[in-house]
């Protein structure tokens, strides 16, 4: 694949946007009460708690969801891959239906357009099919066919050998996806655990992400860059990539430029760490709960983490590395969502104050205001935790035995199949949306300055994952 | 700098621009791994004026209003 960073003309490229768009449909309306249902972190936890609470009902009732949390079985054969899906057809329609429904109703009141996203949904359903199928054969192992990744491939060469309609990107909305999965992820994360674990993550993860965000700083400014830049680039790569990048560059009001070069540049190592990530654990042994950890630290966007961590997670369940699967995920989940992602709205409001009071003053500016902590807060995180305390109580009254015999099977499991196919949309609609030539020219400097962040916090966290925490990831949900 | 001769703040100014859609257009590869639409973007923009990325409650003396036209 040519890596070609084609240089999008800052003028141009506006002047290109600005003929796209009138006038007045270029300011969004004053959020306040209305981000309830503006923003994607809202509709995320409206979605995920939905179903957590209808599967809840059905479970109390007696019944379960798993009809409709179908996913294709093991194989070993076409023909029993081939018979799975006759017999199931009817789920699989009814599947679509209600995650067509969901979608179509919280992307719409997003802005998009219907006739635009079902096409485009038809469309990631039926590979996300395919991919989960594919991952169920008996010897995908063997051939390191894990979803996560074959997901991610399949989806960098369709939009970028095969070349996609960029209308198609309706449907491919790879953060609401990871932030409804992450909500679904929370019923099946005991609300205990995450108060256990949650303080260790935060310590790691705090340690990690000053360091990381210094080395990119200090590093950027011995070469020259802006200050602003290297703010922007240093919280991509500290907190939670691109949406870290571009709530420190609003903060302190970075230059229009700035955030496309950061979003270029995680976008590159993130990508490549997907790769990288789970097969440098596995090499080293490293048990499933201290990969999940490592990823959780060295990953700069969720979704790509969750990738990485949800393949690791596999080998697992393979045998290769010891642990299992929920370990890798949950330790990931504890260190990203928990130990970084809760930080953005501090980082952001600490830089505005150092912004518009120790750097230089600029054309246009503002007063800091500690509200913004809030107003950045990443909300879906409230979904991820009320999702993990509803179902830690309406199952505390079961025993070990009870809860493995009859809520897993009926409550538990189905959620998690539906977290599986809403990770699997993310993890697909990232190589759909990312078109290598289109992104900006990052230039060498910025890419420098990140690459030595991003070496230090692999370095960090390894020792710190792997070495000073390890004993208490491989206790983890164990 | 909260200009007090210059209360307007930019959501409502004609160089300012911050609808998601507009956002994700400009900012190629936005909606690769992350979106304009989430809630840590809060409601920045693009102020065509500065060529900067700030706070829809920035300020400047160069505001004009929207309304204006």
């Amino acid at each position: 694949m040519k890596l070609n960073f084609k240089l999008l003309n800052g003028s141009s490229a506006m002047s290109n946007v600005d003929s796209e768009f009138p006038r007045e449909s270029t300011v969004a309306p004053q959020l306040r009460w209305r981000e309830l249902w503006l923003k994607e972190d809202w509709w995320a936890i409206w979605l995920g708690l939905g179903i957590i609470l209808v599967a809840y009902l059905f479970f109390a009732n007696g019944s379960s969801i798993k009809w409709l949390a179908v996913t294709p079985s093991k194989w070993s054969t076409l023909a029993q891959l081939g018979a799975h899906f006759s017999a199931n057809f009817a789920r699989y329609i009814a599947q679509f239906v209600v995650w067509l429904a969901v979608f179509t109703v919280a992307l719409t009141a997003l802005g998009y357009k219907v006739r635009e996203f079902i096409p485009s949904f038809a469309l990631l359903y039926i590979l996300s099919v395919l991919i989960i199928a594919l991952g169920q054969w008996d010897k995908a192992s063997t051939y390191n066919l894990e979803p996560p990744l074959v997901a991610l491939v399949v989806g960098l060469l369709l939009s970028n050998v095969v070349g996609l309609p960029r209308w198609l990107d309706t449907g491919f909305r790879v953060e609401f996806y990871i932030k409804t999965g992450i909500v679904l992820l929370g019923a099946t994360l005991p609300f205990t655990l995450i108060i256990w674990a949650g303080p260790v993550a935060i310590l790691q993860a705090s340690i990690i992400s000053i360091v990381t965000f210094q080395v990119i700083y200090w590093v950027g400014l011995r070469i020259g860059l802006d200050r602003r830049l290297c703010a922007t680039l240093g919280a991509g790569g500290a907190v939670c990539g691109v949406s870290a990048a571009i709530a420190i560059a609003g903060a302190v009001g970075a230059k229009k430029d700035a955030a496309p070069i950061a979003i270029t540049v995680v976008i590159v190592w993130a990508i490549a760490m997907i790769f990288v990530l789970p097969f440098v654990a596995a090499a080293f042994h490293l048990h499933a709960g201290v990969g999940g950890a490592w990823i959780g630290t060295s990953e700069f966007a969720d979704a790509a983490g969750f990738a990485a961590a949800q393949t690791y997670g596999n080998l697992a369940s393979h045998g290769t590395v010891a642990g299992t699967s929920d370990q890798a995920v949950f330790a990931y989940t504890l260190m990203k969502v928990v130990g970084r992602d809760v930080w953005i709205g501090i980082w952001a409001f600490i830089l505005a104050i150092i912004a518009t009071t120790q750097w230089e003053r600029t054309e246009t500016g503002r007063k800091p205001e500690a509200a913004e902590i809030w107003w950045r807060f990443p909300k879906f995180i409230i979904g991820f935790l009320v999702a993990s305390l509803i179902v830690t109580l309406v199952t505390t009254g079961y025993s070990l035995g009870d809860y493995n015999h009859s809520v897993v099977p009926a409550l538990v499991g189905p959620i998690k199949d539906m977290r599986t196919w809403a990770f699997i949309f993310c993890f697909l609609s990232i190589g759909l949306t990312t078109r290598f030539g289109e992104l900006a020219r990052a230039g060498r400097k910025p890419f420098l300055a990140f690459s030595a962040g991003a070496i230090v916090n692999v370095i960090i966290g390894f020792i710190l994952s792997a070495i000073v925490f390890a004993t208490h990831w491989e206790t983890l949900a164990r | 700098m909260e200009s007090k001769s210059c209360p307007a703040r930019c959501a409502g100014c004609v160089h300012f621009r911050n609808d998601a859609a507009y956002l994700e257009r400009y900012f190629r590869g936005l909606n690769s791994l992350s979106s304009a639409h989430g809630s840590v973007r809060g409601d920045d923009g693009i102020c065509l004026r500065h060529d900067r990325y700030l706070s829809a409650r920035a300020s400047c003396s160069e505001f004009r209003s929207r309304n204006r036209l």
